[in-house]
C-alpha cells in the first residue's frame, strides 16, 4: 500500500470523525511502522535527538514543511506521528491553517504551526509550543501567547512567509511609530509594551471620544489605547493594576462613534452596525475572525455566557487574519457596554446587576468601590483572594475526603496500595523491615515555588531560567502619574526598615528566613525606581532567587537585580488543577492531611508509618514522586515529630528534596535556625528579639520562660519557649476552626461620598453574608477596618489604585446575636463608620471582620470543617416541627425580610458564574452549588433559627389582627397550642421540648413554653410588637408610662380595664405564672430577647421588666423572683398601692410622681440577694449566656443612672472577684465585657472612670 | 405617717440642716484623713455615735462654716446637686475630688419614729466610710490646699450672685482647672438612700498625683 494512499484516506476521513475497528487496527499498524522506521531513518541521518519524546503530532493540512517531512523529523527527534489524530494520544496538531468547520470543532487542543518543530530542532530542544499557536482558543486563561518570552527576536521578526498570520503577535515598527506619533500629537504619554501588545495610557482624558477605542495595525497588529484619567470612573473601577497589563482592551457604554486618526485607523462602528456585519465579516474575514465573532457575541450577551474562558479570549485583542479585513467586528465588541480590564489575571462581569450599575455610571463621580458587585467581582479576581480561598477549598476538601471514606466505611488509598507492594517487593529481597518504632511522624509537603513551577509546567524553555509569576511582562517600566511620590513611599517603608513586600507572600513559605531587604535602594535609585513597574512578584524560581530577587518584590526592582528575569503570568485555572491534583495524590496515602494553602500541606503519617513498615524517608519518596509524575511539578518534604519540625525540615529539603529531622538531631539543627523560622515570629517580634540579643533558636533556648512571658505575654512566651526546643504539641488537624471571617479591600478605595462609602461597606457587609454562609457561620463581633491617607503622604500612591501609607483604625461591636445577615452587618458596620468620625476622601482601604464565631444551625448540607453538628443541632432544627405550637409575636416584618434577603443572597450567589474557578461559589464539592438553592427554597425559620421559648399568650392577649397578619402555619400553630392548652394543660408540656442552650440545659419539661424560631433580625423594624405578657398594673413604671406615645398609654390602658373585666382571664394568667415559677429557668432566654427587642421598637419600655418576665437567673428561687416580693422601701409599697385604685386616669397621677424604679436584677434588689444571685450565676453555668451578661450590664447601667455608685462598686468588685477567679476563661471574659460597658457608662455620666483594683 | 412636699417650708429647712451638720463633720474628717492639714490641729470627737476629728482652728473653722452656711439655703431649695470638696496640690490642680452627689425624692414621705435614727445611721455609715477611705486612695503630695464646691442644679447661681448670705463671702465660679481633673478614677465611698435625701459620696482621683 502506498504512502500516498493513506495520504488520501486521511484527507477523505478527516481526522474528526469515529473510527471502527478496521480504523484501530489501521491506527497500530501505522504506528509499528513508524517505530520500525524510526531507527532506520536515524542511521540514515546520523543526527538524532529526543527532544520531542512524549510529543505525538497530527498534520493537518497544508504545511510547511510538508507532512513527511515532519514526519521524519518526529522519527529522528524521539517523537511520534500520527496518520490519525486521536485526541487521547494526539498531543499536537500541526497546520498553518484551518478551515473554519474545523476551528470550530476545536476544543483544547494544541494547534501549532510547523515552525515549532523546525524551530525547536534548530534550538536543539523543546520549545514552548504557546508562541506557535495559532488559534486563540487555546489560550484559555492564559495570557502568555501574546508575550514574547523568551525570545523576543523570534516574535518580533515579521513574519512575511506565513501566508496565515500567526498568533504570535509580531508589531512591526511602523505600527509603533505611527501610534507614538500619534499620541504625541495628542499630548498623551504612550507606553509602549515590547511584548507584542501595546497600550496607550493618557493621563489626561480631554480628547477621550477621538482616541478612545482600539486602533488597529497596518497589517495584523493589534494595539489595546487605555485612556486613563481621573475622571473615568470606568478605570478607577478596576482591580487591576492598569500599569502592568499586557492588555487593557476598555469597553465604553457610549457608543458614540470614535475616530481614531491614525494612518488606517477606521472609525468606529456603532455597536448595532457591528452586530450586523457580523455575518459578512464572518465569511470574508476567514477562519480566525471568525472566531473574533463568535466570541463577539458572547460578549454581547454576558449574562447567558458569564463564563471566563469565553470573556478572556474575546477581549483579547487578536489580530484579524486577513490584513484586509477590518477590525469592525471587534470594535464593536469593545464597544459593549461590558467593561473589561485585564491584568494578566481574568475578569468577568458576572451578573447583569453589574452591568445596570455601570450603565448607571456617570463619569464625574468617581465610582469607586461604591458600586454593587464591584466587591465580589473584586474578590473574584484579587489573586491574594484565590489563594486565601483555596486553602478553605482545599481543607474542605480534605474534610468532604475524610467523611466520604467514613459513609463508605473505608477507603482505597491508592499510593497507600502502590507503596505496599513495593515494600513487599523490596522486602521480599532484603529482608530487612523498617524497624516498627512508633514514633509520631508528621510529614509537610510542599511544592517548590509553586507558581513558577506550575507556570513553566509546559515552557520547557524556561526551565533553569530566572522566572517570576508577576502580571507585568513589560520592561518592567511604567510612566509615572502625577500626584503620586513613589520616592516618599519607598522612604517610607525603608524607615520601616521591614520587609513590607513579604506580606504578599502568601504562597512560598520557604521564603520566610529571607534576609531583610538591606538592598533597599539608595536615593539615587529612587529616582529611577520611579519608573519602575510596581507589579509584586508573586513567585520566582530560585535560579531569579540566587539572583536577589524575592517574592512580593516590585518587578521592577526584580528586573534591575535581573535582568534576565522571565515573567510568567498568572495562571489560576493551572494553580488550582495542579493544587487539587496534589491534594489528590497525598489524599491516595492517607487522609490525615492538613491543607495549609494551595501549596502545602501536612500530613500525620504516624499510622501510615507503622502500617506499611516503611521508614518517613521512602514515604516521602514515594509521595513526592507521585506528585512529579502526577503534576509535573517537583515537590519538598520535611520529615518531624512534629509539625515545628517538619516545617523546619522542609526549609532544609528545599529545592526539590526531602529531610528528615531526626529527634536526636533536633537540638543541633534547631539552635542554628533563626527565631524568624519559627512561625508566629513576625518581624515585630523578631526585632523585638534582636534587642533583646535574639538571633537563632539557640539564643532564644537561654531565655528563661518567665522572661519570655513578661516579655511577650504569658501565651506567646511559652509557645516561644517550647518552639525553639523543637517542642510542639498541634495536631495535625483536617478541621481547622475558623477564627474569623472577613473581607478586606484596599484596592482603589476613593471614595468623595459618604452615601458611596456607605454603599460600599453595604456592599462588602454582603460579600462577608456570603462568606459566613459559605463557611456556615455566625459571627456576633464585627470589626470594621479603616486605612486611612496618612497626613502627608502624598494623595496618589506610587502604585496605581493601591492604599499607599496609611494609618489604620478598627473599630468593633458586639452583636447580641451571632448573625451572618449582611443587612444586620451593613446596619452596624454603617454606625460604627460614622462613629470614626473619617472623611471619606481620605479612605484608602476598608475590611470588615467577624469574630466570635459560632456554626449557624441551618447550613443544610453540613459539609466542610468547622461545622461540629452534634444531635443538638439536629435536635433544634427539628423543634419547629415537633413543637406543636409557633408563638405568634414574631412580627410579620421580621420573617418575612430576612427571606427576601435569603432571596436576594443566593441570587447573588447564582449569578457568580458558576466556570470562575476559584470562587467560593463555584465549589467544586458535589452539593454545595445546590447549597445556593436550597437556602432559596428553605423556609427561612429553619434557617435562622433563635431557639427562643417563649410562651403562647393566652388568646384574649392577642391582637386579632396580628394573629391575622401571620402567616397562616404559624397562626395555625397558635391556635393549636391555645387548643392544646384548653384541652390538656398539663400534657402540653411534654410535647415541647425544653430550650437547650449550650451553656445550661434546664432539666425537665417546660409548660406552656413552646420553642419558637425567631428570625435573627432585631434591627428590623417591627410593628406589631410583642404581645408580652401585661404585667401587674402596680408594676407599671409611672413615667416609663407617661413617657409612652399617646396611641400606646390609650393601648395600655384599655389593656388593663379588659384585664378586669375579664376577671377569668386574669385568672389563667395568674396561674400561668405560677406555673411559670416551678420552672423559672425555662423563661430566660426569652425574657432577655424579647426585652431587648421591645426596648429597640420603643424608647423606653425595657422599664416594664419590673413585671415578673424579669426573672433572668438559672437557680433563681422562686421567692426571689415572686412579683409578690415587697422591697423593703417605702417608696416601693407606695408605689404599689397608688395605681391599683386608679384606672384610665393613672397616668395622668402618677406621672406627676418622679419616683425612681430601683434597680433590680432579676428581681433582687439587696446586694446580699445579688450577691447570691450572681454567685449562683457563676459557679452553677460554665459559659455565661448573653442575654445574662447583658442583664447585668443593664443592671449596672441603671444603678449608674441611680446614682447608686456604691452598690454598683461593690457589685463589681464581687463580680470580678467571682469570675475571675472562675476557671473558664469565658468568664473573665464576661467580667471584662461587663466592666468596659460599666466604664463607659460610668465614663459618660462622671468623666471618669471606676477605679478597680 | 406623714407626707410633706417641698412647699413645706420647715421641711426643707430640716433636711438642709441635717446635711449641712453632716457636712461640716465630713469636711473635717475629709481634711483630717487626707492629711491637708497637720494632724495635731485636730481633735478627736463624737458625732453620731462614732468618733471623728474636728480641726481646732479657728479660721478654718470659720470658713468651713460660712461655706457651709451659703450653702444652706440652697440645699433647702433642693438647687445644690453636688458638693464637692476638692483637694489640690500646690499648683492648684486638682488631685482629689470628694463628691457628696446629694438628690432629694421629690415626694417626701416622713416616718418620724424611724426618721432621725434611721438617718442617722446612715450618715454614721458614710462617715465612717470617709475615715477609712485612705485605704483606698493614695497619698496626697505635701502642700494640698483644699476648697469647696458647690454644683447647682437649673439656674442657682443667678440668686447666689443676687444674695450673699454672709457679707463679703461671696460664691465664684470655680475655675475650670479647679473643676476638672485629667484621668480621673472614680471610687465610690457610700451611697445612703432614705426617705428625706439621698446622697452618694464618691472621690474622684487623679491618676497620677505627683
Amino acid at each position: 500500500m502506498s504512502r500516498d494512499g493513506w495520504r488520501k484516506k486521511a484527507s477523505e476521513d478527516d481526522g474528526w470523525g469515529g473510527r471502527g475497528g478496521y480504523m484501530a487496527a489501521k491506527i497500530s499498524k501505522l504506528d509499528e511502522q513508524f517505530q520500525k522506521d524510526a531507527p532506520r531513518e536515524k542511521q540514515k541521518e546520523g543526527t538524532s535527538s529526543c527532544i520531542f519524546s512524549g510529543v505525538a503530532i497530527y498534520v493537518n493540512g497544508y504545511t510547511d514543511p510538508c507532512a513527511d517531512e515532519l514526519r521524519r523529523m518526529m522519527m529522528l527527534h524521539g517523537g511520534q506521528f500520527h496518520l490519525y489524530y486521536t485526541r487521547s494520544r494526539t498531543t499536537h496538531i500541526i497546520a498553518t491553517n484551518l478551515p473554519n468547520s474545523k476551528i470550530q470543532e476545536l476544543k483544547g487542543e494544541k494547534v501549532v504551526r510547523p515552525e515549532w518543530i523546525t524551530d525547536s530542532i534548530k534550538a536543539g530542544r523543546q520549545l514552548s509550543y504557546v508562541q506557535y499557536q495559532l488559534y486563540a482558543k487555546q489560550q484559555s486563561l492564559n495570557f502568555t501567547s501574546i508575550c514574547a518570552q523568551g525570545k523576543p527576536d523570534l516574535s518580533f521578526k515579521p513574519s512575511p512567509s506565513h501566508p496565515q498570520p500567526s498568533h504570535t503577535q509580531t508589531l512591526s515598527k511602523e505600527v509603533l511609530k505611527s501610534t507614538a506619533s500619534f499620541t504625541e500629537r495628542t499630548n498623551h504619554q504612550l507606553d509602549v509594551r515590547l511584548n507584542g501588545s501595546c497600550s496607550i495610557v493618557f493621563e489626561e482624558d480631554a480628547e477621550r471620544p477621538r482616541v478612545n477605542g482600539i486602533h488597529d495595525g497596518d497589517d495584523d497588529d493589534t494595539c489595546a489605547l487605555l485612556p486613563r484619567g481621573s475622571q473615568d470612573p470606568l478605570l478607577t473601577n478596576g482591580y487591576v493594576h492598569p500599569v502592568n497589563g499586557a492588555l487593557k482592551p476598555l469597553l465604553f457604554a457610549e457608543h458614540s462613534p470614535h475616530v481614531v486618526d491614525t494612518g488606517s485607523h477606521q472609525s468606529h462602528l456603532p455597536q448595532t452596525e457591528s452586530r450586523d456585519r457580523e455575518e459578512p465579516s464572518c465569511s470574508s474575514a476567514g477562519s480566525k475572525s471568525n472566531s473574533h465573532q463568535r466570541s463577539s457575541i458572547s460578549i454581547a450577551s454576558p449574562a447567558k455566557q458569564p463564563g471566563l474562558h469565553n470573556m478572556q479570549k474575546d477581549l483579547h485583542p487578536k489580530p484579524t487574519s486577513n490584513p484586509g479585513t477590518s477590525g469592525a467586528p471587534q470594535k464593536g465588541n469593545l464597544h459593549d457596554q461590558t467593561r473589561v480590564r485585564l491584568n494578566g489575571s481574568y475578569h468577568t462581569t458576572p451578573s447583569s446587576s453589574n452591568l445596570a450599575v455601570i450603565s448607571s455610571n456617570h463619569p464625574g463621580r468617581s465610582g469607586q468601590g461604591a458600586e454593587a458587585g464591584i466587591i465580589s467581582e473584586f474578590f473574584s479576581h484579587s489573586r491574594l483572594h484565590h489563594i486565601s480561598t483555596w486553602r478553605n477549598e482545599f481543607s474542605e476538601y480534605v474534610s468532604a475526603l475524610q467523611s466520604r471514606r467514613r459513609a463508605a466505611g473505608g477507603a482505597v488509598f491508592s499510593g497507600k496500595e502502590k507503596l505496599k507492594k513495593l515494600k513487599a517487593n523490596c522486602s521480599s529481597g532484603s529482608l530487612m523491615a523498617a524497624p516498627q518504632v512508633r514514633q509520631s511522624c508528621i510529614l509537610h509537603v510542599d511544592m517548590d515555588c509553586f507558581f513558577v513551577s506550575v507556570g513553566i509546567r509546559h515552557r520547557p524553555d524556561l526551565i533553569g531560567k530566572p522566572v517570576a509569576v508577576t502580571s507585568n511582562r513589560g520592561p518592567g517600566r511604567i510612566p509615572q502619574r502625577p500626584g503620586a511620590n513613589p520616592q516618599l513611599e519607598f522612604q517610607y517603608y525603608q524607615s520601616k526598615q521591614k520587609q513590607y513586600r513579604k506580606e504578599k507572600t502568601d504562597c512560598d513559605l520557604e521564603m520566610t528566613p529571607s534576609p531583610p531587604c538591606d538592598e533597599v535602594p539608595s536615593n539615587g535609585v529612587d529616582l529611577d525606581l520611579a519608573a519602575l513597574s510596581m507589579a509584586e512578584i508573586a513567585s520566582c524560581s530560585y535560579e531569579a532567587r540566587q539572583a536577589g530577587v524575592r517574592n512580593g518584590m516590585f518587578f521592577g526592582r526584580a528586573k534591575q537585580l535581573c535582568p534576565d528575569l522571565q515573567s510568567v503570568s498568572y495562571d489560576f485555572q493551572a494553580y488550582k488543577s495542579v493544587a487539587l491534583c496534589m491534594y489528590e495524590t497525598l489524599a491516595s496515602y492517607t487522609h490525615n492531611i492538613e491543607a495549609l494553602s494551595c501549596d502545602e500541606a501536612l500530613i500525620d503519617a504516624t499510622n501510615l508509618l507503622v502500617e506499611l513498615g516503611v521508614t518517613p524517608d521512602d514515604l516521602a519518596r514515594a509521595i513526592r514522586e507521585d506528585i512529579k509524575e502526577k503534576t509535573g511539578c517537583s515537590a519538598s518534604v520535611g520529615m518531624g515529630s512534629n509539625i515545628l519540625l517538619a516545617r523546619m525540615a522542609t526549609r532544609k529539603a528545599k529545592p526539590n528534596g526531602q529531610y528528615f529531622l531526626r529527634s536526636e538531631e533536633v537540638d543541633d539543627f534547631i539552635r542554628d535556625q533563626p527565631v524568624s523560622s519559627l512561625p508566629g515570629v513576625g518581624r515585630s517580634m523578631s526585632s523585638k528579639l534582636t534587642s533583646l540579643g535574639v538571633s537563632t533558636c539557640g539564643d532564644l533556648q537561654q531565655l528563661s520562660i518567665s522572661r519570655l512571658q513578661r516579655e511577650f505575654g504569658p501565651r506567646t512566651g511559652q509557645t516561644l519557649f517550647r518552639f525553639c526546643r523543637g517542642l510542639d504539641d498541634r495536631p495535625v488537624r483536617s478541621e481547622k476552626e475558623r477564627k474569623s471571617v472577613s473581607a478586606e479591600m484596599n484596592y482603589n478605595i476613593r471614595f468623595t461620598q459618604v452615601e458611596e462609602a456607605e454603599s460600599f461597606l453595604t456592599n462588602l457587609s454582603m460579600e462577608v453574608q456570603k462568606r459566613l454562609e459559605g463557611a456556615g457561620l455566625r459571627g456576633r463581633r464585627i470589626t470594621l477596618k479603616v486605612m486611612v491617607r496618612k497626613p502627608g503622604a502624598p494623595v496618589e500612591p506610587a502604585k496605581y489604585g493601591g492604599h499607599g501609607i496609611c494609618d489604620n483604625f478598627a473599630r468593633s461591636v458586639l452583636l447580641a446575636q451571632p448573625t451572618d445577615s449582611g443587612q444586620l452587618i451593613a446596619a452596624e458596620v454603617i454606625k460604627l463608620f460614622h462613629a470614626m468620625k473619617l472623611d471619606v476622601k481620605e479612605m484608602r482601604g476598608v475590611g470588615l471582620q467577624v469574630q466570635q464565631l459560632e456554626g449557624s444551625h441551618t447550613d443544610p448540607s453540613g459539609q466542610g470543617p468547622s461545622r461540629g453538628r452534634s444531635i443538638k443541632d439536629l435536635l433544634l432544627a427539628k423543634q419547629p416541627t415537633h413543637s406543636p405550637t409557633k408563638e405568634p409575636p414574631a412580627p410579620q416584618d421580621g420573617l418575612t425580610s430576612p427571606s427576601s434577603s435569603r432571596a436576594f443572597s443566593s441570587i447573588w450567589e447564582r449569578v457568580t458564574p458558576p466556570s470562575s474557578p476559584p470562587s467560593t461559589s463555584s465549589d467544586p464539592m458535589p452539593g454545595t452549588s445546590k447549597g445556593g438553592l436550597h437556602q432559596l427554597h428553605t423556609p427561612n425559620h429553619v434557617r435562622t433559627c433563635l431557639n427562643i421559648s417563649i410562651e403562647v399568650p393566652s388568646p384574649s392577649q392577642v391582637d386579632q389582627s396580628v394573629l391575622e397578619a401571620l402567616p397562616v402555619d404559624i397562626r395555625r400553630q397558635v391556635e393549636q397550642s391555645w387548643r392544646h392548652r384548653e384541652e390538656q394543660p398539663s400534657t402540653s408540656s411534654h410535647l415541647s421540648t425544653p430550650p437547650r442552650t449550650s451553656s445550661s440545659p434546664p432539666p425537665g419539661p417546660s409548660l406552656g413554653t413552646l420553642v419558637l424560631q425567631l428570625p435573627d433580625q432585631p434591627g428590623q423594624p417591627c410593628t406589631t410588637g410583642i404581645i408580652l405578657e401585661l404585667p401587674d398594673f402596680s408594676q407599671v413604671d409611672p413615667d416609663v408610662f407617661a413617657a409612652l406615645p399617646r396611641e400606646l398609654q390609650e393601648e395600655l390602658c384599655s389593656a388593663y380595664r379588659n384585664k378586669r373585666n375579664a376577671q377569668a382571664l386574669v385568672q389563667a394568667q395568674s396561674s400561668a405564672v405560677e406555673q411559670k415559677h416551678t420552672f423559672p429557668q425555662l423563661k430566660q432566654p426569652a425574657v432577655g430577647k424579647l426585652k431587648r427587642r421591645y426596648k429597640k421598637r420603643n424608647a423606653s419600655p425595657a422599664k416594664k421588666g419590673l413585671s415578673p418576665l424579669k426573672k433572668l437567673f438559672p437557680g433563681n428561687s422562686p421567692a426571689k423572683s415572686s412579683p409578690s416580693k415587697t422591697l423593703p422601701l417605702p417608696l416601693k409599697t407606695e408605689n404599689v398601692q397608688c395605681p391599683s385604685s386608679t384606672s384610665t386616669d393613672v397616668p395622668e397621677t402618677l406621672s406627676k410622681f418622679n419616683p425612681r424604679p430601683v434597680p433590680t436584677l432579676a428581681g433582687a434588689y439587696e446586694f446580699s440577694d445579688i450577691r447570691t444571685l450572681l454567685r449562683e450565676w457563676v459557679t452553677s453555668i460554665s459559659e455565661p449566656m448573653e442575654e445574662d451578661i447583658l442583664q447585668v450590664v443593664k443592671y449596672c447601667t441603671e444603678l449608674v443612672e441611680d446614682k447608686d455608685l456604691e452598690k454598683l462598686y461593690l457589685v463589681i468588685k464581687y463580680m470580678k472577684r467571682l469570675m475571675q477567679q472562675s476557671s473558664e476563661s469565658v468568664w473573665s471574659m464576661a467580667f471584662d465585657f461587663i466592666l468596659d460597658n460599666v466604664q463607659v457608662v460610668v465614663q459618660q455620666t462622671y468623666g471618669s472612670t471606676l477605679k478597680i483594683t | 405617717m406623714a407626707t410633706l412636699t417641698r412647699q413645706d417650708l420647715n421641711f426643707g429647712q430640716v433636711v438642709a440642716d441635717i446635711l449641712c451638720e453632716f457636712l461640716e463633720v465630713a469636711i473635717h474628717l475629709i481634711l483630717y484623713v487626707r492629711d491637708v492639714y497637720p494632724s495635731g490641729i485636730f481633735q478627736k470627737r463624737k458625732k453620731y455615735n462614732v468618733p471623728v476629728q474636728m480641726s481646732c482652728h479657728p479660721d478654718l473653722n470659720q470658713y468651713i462654716q460660712d461655706t457651709l452656711h451659703c450653702v444652706k439655703p440652697l440645699i433647702e431649695k433642693n438647687e445644690a446637686e453636688k458638693v464637692v470638696v476638692v483637694i489640690m496640690d500646690k499648683e492648684h490642680h486638682p488631685v482629689e475630688r470628694f463628691v457628696f452627689e446629694i438628690s432629694q425624692p421629690p415626694l417626701l414621705s416622713i416616718n418620724s419614729e424611724t426618721l432621725l435614727s434611721h438617718v442617722e445611721q446612715l450618715l454614721r455609715a458614710m462617715i465612717l466610710k470617709i475615715s477609712v477611705c485612705d485605704a483606698v486612695l493614695d497619698n496626697n503630695p505635701p502642700g494640698c490646699t483644699f476648697t469647696v464646691l458647690v454644683h447647682t442644679r437649673e439656674a442657682a447661681t443667678k440668686n447666689m450672685e443676687k444674695v450673699q448670705v454672709i457679707k463679703d463671702f461671696p460664691w465664684i465660679v470655680a475655675d475650670e482647672q479647679e473643676v476638672h481633673m485629667e484621668e480621673a478614677k472614680l471610687i465610690p465611698l457610700k451611697t445612703m438612700t432614705s426617705d428625706i435625701l439621698k446622697m452618694q459620696l464618691y472621690v474622684e482621683e487623679k491618676t497620677q498625683k505627683t
